[in-house]
């Protein structure tokens, strides 16, 4: 089993939630990813036995939204919004001084592994322009140095 | 029930149907209206994802789809306006713009719907100078399927069939939006008794069987109508011909029997009918005990010559006919009056069985079984109780399904009889014991009928000529019986007539001939009966 017991009462709490046992894989899906990283393909097998589809229908669902990965992850996800406040604000020069600050091309991993480093379009944080998502923070009103400390002070 | 005007005509549909289903069920849809459709299948869950059904529905602001349109009472359609015609040209140019128009090398062309709807919907001309999306070619799905990701217009009727008919779900739809492919589970390719079919209703060129891709371009094939031999559902196909070569077998759609599919073990068994195995001369064994090649009078001669002496010197009591379930009602009808004529008592039927699932895939492994029963011959063990205790000495066998159902053997029970007489499509055991063997058609090679497991006649009629010299197994009879002079036989052989004659003593039969049955076949007497009465 590659799921936990503590995920998997989780998940059944979530589906205690919903009228049709469907409509808490999402939920799952984000419950297995905190706990195992990506959703592996003994994973999608796992949550396919719990909500009686077929692995194939939950990788359907972990492929169609960007935030799932059915492959192991950089250990920390920074994506730099490029939509056009932050971009007015200066995000792209942001987004290439932080690819040479860590040595990526953008969407891509640094080679340890630690911090893959992307773009993404807005996240409702215009107002505090230029801005970047570490995992499931937010960091608003950057500036170069700013980010470069958050980045160097993320762990492996 | 409603009653909808479509392009002017009236139209009396089913309650409950949509407007793709009631033209469908009607026998309208692409046979007089057109409405092009490239997700929407008559045996498959709706989807609506193609778009490219769109009509106008009066009193509705914007163009509905017709395969997800429920019919109402009054509702006025127009499938051929102008609206509808540049929603359609919309549609067909989205599809373009990334496709590969590849179609000098793709497989599909000839019978590829990307193609006919371009033709017929389609904008001339391209506007777009953009490279085209670079995906995956040539993708090994599985033993049976070969996929080109690029050709794949998204219409999830594969993903539907893997689901809903064989419900194994191989294939899924991965990734949103311009990113979307088909693409198996990693590890579990599209592996099920039913996967060809997918190849059937991909309407592009992305999924191809392996076993034809390449081997012929479509134009060149003849498609003949026939029924699939390799079980007792007689399921309703299309034999492709060409160069008097049957290159593949395609399901035909008939609700009765077998929907739209066939199942994959069918569709390859048309390799039997040029195989390699297959008997092209008549023989008989001479007196150094080899097979001789002959000619079928001489064959014949011999036959009727042993035959004849065992009658004199120990009564007809002692022949024993074995029939195939491969043979056709006019095959069997023949034999059986000869056997009487004879006054052969001992004979029986030998089907091979296996393995039956719960789609299609019966357990009588031939097309006639039911025929063969409902024209008199009982289970072939009679035959074979008898051959055990000593009382035949001489056998006339249609086929070989009782050496290949295990019932006998050519060591055994048949190496010790005076005479086998038998009469096949393929080489066997009985080549080692047989003393005249005369080489019969295919199903694909003559006219003739079946009836199913379900008790419906099915008709086949030739579609190659048999390589090298052969018969049908009624003309060998007929002129057997002729040569021993029995009454009703003159030598000659009719299918059609002998159908006739089968219907006018048979009452099952009544009323059924080789005409009247057609292509889509009809059911026996009975079985019409109690169809009548559900
Ligand atoms: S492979 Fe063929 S049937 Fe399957 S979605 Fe693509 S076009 Fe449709
Ligand atoms: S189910 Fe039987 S009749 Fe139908 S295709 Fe398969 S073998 Fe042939
Ligand atoms: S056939 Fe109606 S949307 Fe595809």
């Amino acid at each position: 089993m590659v799921i936990s017991d503590e995920t998997r009462s989780k998940i059944e709490e979530a589906i205690s939630k919903y009228p049709q046992k469907r409509g808490a894989l999402l939920p799952a899906i984000h419950l297995v990813q905190a706990d195992c990283g990506h959703v592996s393909k003994e994973c999608a097998a796992e949550l396919a036995e719990i909500f009686e589809i077929l692995p194939i229908q939950v990788m359907e669902v972990v492929s169609f939204y960007n935030m799932f990965f059915d492959s192991p992850q950089a250990k920390h996800h920074v994506y730099v919004c490029t939509n056009l406040p932050c971009s007015l604000r200066g995000s792209r020069s942001l987004l290439s001084q932080l690819e040479s600050h860590l040595g990526v091309t953008a969407p891509g991993a640094t080679e340890d592994g630690r911090i893959f480093l992307g773009h993404e379009e807005c996240l409702g944080a215009c107002g505090y322009a230029p801005m970047m998502r570490v995992d499931d923070e937010y960091h608003e009103d950057l500036d170069v140095e700013k980010a470069k400390q958050i980045l160097d002070s993320l762990g492996k | 029930m409603p009653k909808i005007t479509i392009d002017g005509n009236e139209l009396e549909v089913a309650e409950g149907r949509t407007i793709l289903q009631a033209l469908d069920d009607a026998g309208l849809l692409m046979n007089g209206i057109d409405i092009p459709h490239y997700c929407w299948h008559p045996k498959l869950p709706i989807d609506g994802s193609c778009r490219l059904c769109q009509v106008e529905v009066e009193g509705i602001p914007k163009l509905q789809i017709a395969c997800d349109t429920p019919v109402r009472d009054g509702m006025v359609v127009h499938t051929q306006n102008e609206r509808v015609k540049q929603a359609r040209e919309g549609v067909m140019e989205l599809l373009l713009v990334n496709h590969p128009l590849d179609c000098p090398i793709c497989d599909q062309a000839g019978e590829c719907k990307l193609q006919d709807y371009t033709y017929d919907y389609g904008v001339k001309a391209s506007r777009t100078k953009e490279p085209r999306r670079a995906l995956k070619k040539n993708v090994d799905l599985g033993p049976t399927i070969v996929f080109d990701q690029e050709r794949c217009i998204l219409c999830r009727r594969c993903v539907r069939f893997c689901r809903e008919i064989p419900k194994t779900g191989e294939l899924a739809i991965f990734n949103r939006g311009d990113h979307s492919v088909i693409e198996t589970f990693p590890g579990t390719p599209l592996d099920n008794p039913y996967s060809m079919n997918v190849a059937d209703i991909c309407p592009v060129g992305a999924l191809t069987t392996k076993d034809f891709r390449f081997k012929i371009r479509v134009w060149f094939l003849e498609e003949v109508p026939g029924i699939c031999t390799g079980c007792s559902n007689g399921c309703n196909i299309h034999l492709g011909v060409a160069n008097n070569k049957v290159y593949r077998y395609v399901p035909r759609r008939n609700d009765a029997v077998n929907d739209t599919w066939i199942c994959d073990e069918g569709r390859m068994s048309y390799r039997r009918i040029g195989a390699p195995d297959r008997l092209r001369e008549c023989a008989v064994r001479d007196a150094s005990g080899r097979l001789e090649p002959v000619g079928l009078d001489r064959a014949i001669d011999a036959a009727a010559s042993r035959l004849r002496r065992l009658i004199d010197s120990k009564g007809p009591g002692v022949i024993a006919g074995l029939a195939s379930a491969h043979a056709t009602n006019e095959d069997l009808f023949t034999f059986r009056r000869f056997l009487a004529a004879l006054g052969a008592e001992t004979h029986g039927v030998a089907v091979v069985c296996g393995e039956a699932d719960d789609l299609l895939v019966k357990r009588e492994k031939a097309p006639n079984a039911a025929g063969a029963r409902e024209i008199g011959f009982r289970d072939a063990r009679a035959v074979v109780d008898r051959i055990g205790s000593g009382g035949i000495d001489a056998v006339i066998a249609l086929g070989h399904d009782a050496l290949q159902e295990g019932l006998l053997s050519s060591e055994e029970a048949l190496a010790n009889l005076d005479t086998v007489i038998v009469l096949d499509t393929h080489a066997s055991e009985f080549q080692r014991v047989a003393h005249v063997i005369v080489p019969v058609r295919h199903a694909a090679e003559k006219l003739g009928s079946f009836v199913n497991v379900a008790r419906r006649v099915q008709r086949v009629v030739p579609a190659v000529e048999s390589m090298g010299e052969s018969y049908s197994d009624g003309e060998v009879i007929a002129k057997l019986g002729a040569a021993l002079g029995l009454e009703g036989f003159d030598g000659s052989y009719d299918a059609r007539q002998v159908a006739r004659d089968l219907a006018a003593a048979n009452p099952a039969f009544a009323g059924i001939d080789l005409d009247s049955v057609g292509d889509a076949g009809r059911p026996l007497a009975d079985a019409a009966a109690s169809e009548a009465e559900r």
